[in-house]
Order: structure tokens, then sequence, then C-alpha cells
């Protein structure tokens, strides 16, 4: 993102106690509220504010074919199709064009550590909190060490 | 020309194709596999394999586009994301086309629970979009990793689109998504609900969709009115029409108003513009494909004109 956020980040990694306790405190704010699943990549602000990855297929990228007439998952009738709501709410917040964006595949190293950190050093997408759609070009980074 | 498949020239040409579809046997035997390809032989243009459907264990799609080549078919391999991840669907790409394969339908895959084996770990490793965006990145001579592949494979890549489940403007955004990462040809489910299929038919239309992707149309006989019942209860996703269910129901000789109402939706599919072909689903009844076709006027099957060395023209400028 920039200097100064790169640097916290940088900060935050070398100290393993200040990194869980950040961890932490996004897991506290993001799981009760978005219902997290601590993938580490975050796409809250591209997809209105509701987590994809609690798609049973972990689906990114939209529904698959399966989604009920009465906007039910395939998989759990008592659920609903996550990307069902997704539309719903970017449909109410205006922000549907930003569902077009193309979400790249899951890296599997950032599973279970801080995105808010990831975001900072520049890994995963920077949050985007405009309804246009912003294409951003990210550069290969390390994933952050794990302890 | 990406592939020079059979398919892609056909489609190129400005032809109206006409794709079956048939699931791998569950035994060790190719023998089934050959027997089915006698019925496809010379009435379509290439075969879908299915590649675990409903997440029941059958004969891996791969081996079994090997045994349809063998056979005299033009094959489509299926992927799903269910079964593989990353390392296992690319490694198995570059098999499958030394093997002679050209045609890859990507898909994401059905959830593990419904086959005959849901306490399976579903691997979800990529999703069908992600998956023909590796596709594309593979004919380009690169890995997902970005490493250089020497030589790239050359796919003619498919996904798959369902008109009938909701929201439609979603659906238009994943089905331009699948354009925009590299798809070249889109299969649909079977129609069974013209009105639906209709509306989403004319907001592809709108968004340009059928000038940039060649799409392919579902279409599928049934023998009974449970099936259909079957289909519209329990199979998510699927629309049947009110219509549909009353005239199988009244119908005499249920068998015969099923391929009546195939070979119907499929002329009525010929006139549709934008609609560049049909992809007939007989599951588990691969004998009636020649009648279908035969009936619906699309025989005899074109062949596809010599390749020439310097048609290398993307979908969007040719279609």
């Amino acid at each position: 993102m920039s200097k100064l956020t790169e640097a916290i980040a940088e900060f935050t990694e070398r100290h393993p106690t200040l990194y869980r306790c950040v961890l932490f405190g996004e897991n506290v704010f993001k799981k009760a509220i978005f219902g997290c699943q601590d993938c580490g990549q975050c796409v809250l602000s591209y997809n209105a504010f509701v987590c994809c990855m609690r798609c049973p297929k972990q689906m990114r990228n939209g529904p698959c074919g399966g989604t009920r007439p009465n906007g039910r998952c395939e998989v759990y009738p008592n659920r609903p199709c996550i990307w069902w709501l997704i539309y719903k709410r970017a449909k109410w917040m205006g922000r549907v064009a930003k569902l077009k964006k193309y979400h790249v595949p899951v890296d599997r190293r950032l599973e279970h550590t801080s995105a808010w950190m990831n975001m900072f050093a520049g890994r995963i997408l920077p949050l985007d909190l405009s309804k246009e759609l912003r294409e951003i070009e990210l550069p290969k980074k390390d994933p952050p060490p794990k302890w | 020309m990406v592939s020079g498949s059979r398919l892609e020239r056909l489609l190129r040409q400005g032809e109206f194709v006409v794709c079956g579809e048939m699931s791998p046997p569950q035994g060790a035997d190719k023998a089934p596999i050959l027997k089915k390809c006698e019925y496809f032989r010379g009435y379509v243009d290439a075969v879908n394999l299915t590649d675990n459907q409903t997440a029941i264990v059958r004969m891996s799609s791969i081996m079994s586009s090997v045994f349809a080549i063998e056979g005299g078919c033009e094959p489509i391999m299926q992927m799903t994301c269910r079964d593989r991840n990353r390392l296992a669907q690319q490694s198995d790409l570059l098999g499958a086309y030394a093997a002679g394969i050209r045609n890859v339908l990507c898909l994401t895959g059905d959830y593990q629970t419904f086959g005959n084996q849901g306490d399976a770990k579903g691997v979800f490793d990529l999703d069908s979009v992600q998956l023909i965006h590796t596709v594309a990145d593979m004919n380009s001579g690169r890995l997902l990793s970005g490493d250089e592949l020497k030589p790239p494979p050359a796919f003619f890549i498919g996904g798959a689109a369902n008109p009938f489940a909701e929201p439609l403007e979603m659906r238009i955004i994943r089905l331009e998504k699948k354009v925009a990462a590299g798809a070249h040809f889109i299969q649909t489910q079977p129609v069974f609900d013209w009105p639906k299929f209709e509306k989403w038919m004319s907001a592809v239309r709108d968004a340009g969709l059928d000038q940039r992707v060649f799409i392919i149309v579902g279409v599928m006989p049934v023998r009974s009115v449970k099936a259909l019942l079957y289909m519209r209860d329990e199979v998510p996703g699927m629309s049947i029409s009110e219509e549909c269910i009353k005239r199988m129901e009244s119908a005499q000789d249920p068998k015969e108003e099923g391929v009546k109402m195939c070979v119907e939706t499929m002329q009525r599919l010929r006139e549709t513009p934008g609609v560049r072909g049909i992809h007939i689903m007989p599951v588990m009844w691969e004998s009636i494909t020649p009648r279908l076709v035969e009936e619906a006027g699309l025989l005899p099957r074109p062949e596809p004109l010599p390749v020439e060395e310097e048609t290398t023209a993307e979908p969007a400028e040719t279609s």
C-alpha cells in the first residue's frame, strides 16, 4: 500500500506476541460481524461485506449453478446461498460493479494469518470502499512468517 | 484457431454443432465406452465425457476421453475442481493434451455429499473461473506459478452456464467473467423452461456475449414424467415448466412424447439468434441420439474444412 503501512506490517510480523494480538483483534471483529473464515486475503469490500468463503464450495468468483429458486444453498437447503446474499446486498448498496472483479486463486499459505497485515504489506488487494471497480496489479511477495 | 479440434473448426466455420454426452462406466472395462461411441459416431461432432458426475465414482474422464478417441469420437473432457488441487489439474491437463484431447470443459463440480462418497473431502482449490484462467494461461505457455511450459498445450476451453438459476444479473456477470478468463465455448443446462431460457438468452445478447463466445445449449430427452419431477424437486438449479410436465403426464406414450419434445426444442434452438449449437444429454439413454439428430434435421453432420495456416484469429473477431 504505502511505505508506512509496509513498515507497520514488517514491525508487527517481527514480533510474534504483537502479531497474535492483532490477529486476535481482527478475528474477534471479523468473525463476529462478517462470519469471517480466516482465509487471510480478505475480499469483503468487493463482495458487499458478505464473506464468500462461507460457501461450501468456497466460490470466490460468483455462484455455482445450484442456487435454489428461493435463494437457498444446494448443499444445505436451510442456509441461504452466500452469493445470493452478496448480490442482494450489493444491489442495495449500489456496489454491483464490484462483483465483476476476477479474484485470483486463494494463496493457501495466507490462511489463518492476519488479512490486515497482509494488506498493509501489499500481499493482497487493498480494501476498496469506492463504488467503482479499480483494477489493481499486485507484485509477488513472500508469505508472512508463521510461528 | 486455438486447438484445431473438430469442434472448434466447425464452430469457426459457422456450422451449427451438435454435442453428445456420455458418462464413463462404473467398472474397469472400456467396452461400454466403445459401445456408446457407436451411437455418437457420425451423429454428433463431439462428446462430453463427464468427470465423476453427481460425485459418483466412475472411470476417470481423461482415460475415458482417450477411449472415446479410440472409438472414433472427438472427446470434450470435463474437469472439475472437486477432486483435484491445482497441481493435479495442471499435470492431468498436460497428460490429456499429450494423449490427443483437445477440448476441455472446466466445471466447479457437484458437491461431494450428493454422491456415493459423502464422507469425502472436497478439494475446491480453484473455482471454475480460475480453472478456465489457468488453462488459458497454460495455452499461452505459463503454469499458474508463472513457470514456463515447453511446449505449451492448445486447448479449446469451455465453461458452463446455468440459464435457469437466479439472480439473472449475477449469472450474466459470472458468464462475462468466464469469457474474460479465456473460455471459448459455453455449454448450458438442458432447456425445459423456454420463457426463462429466452430471458437469459436475450440478456446474453444484450451483453454482447454471444459475439465473444460460442454458446452451445443443452437439451435432454426424457422417458417419463417421473424423470421430470425428479429433476424439478431433487436437482438444484433446474427449472421445469408446468407445460412440460402436463405434456408428459397426458401423453399416451411418454417415451415418444419425450423424443418429440426434445426434437421440438432442438429445432427452436436452431432458430434462436446467438445459439451456435446444441448439447444432447441423454442420461443413460445414449441409443436415442441418432434418432434425435435425424428428426431435428441436423444430418448429415458437416466435415470441417482443412485448417489454413494463417487463421490464428481470436474468437472475438471471427464470430
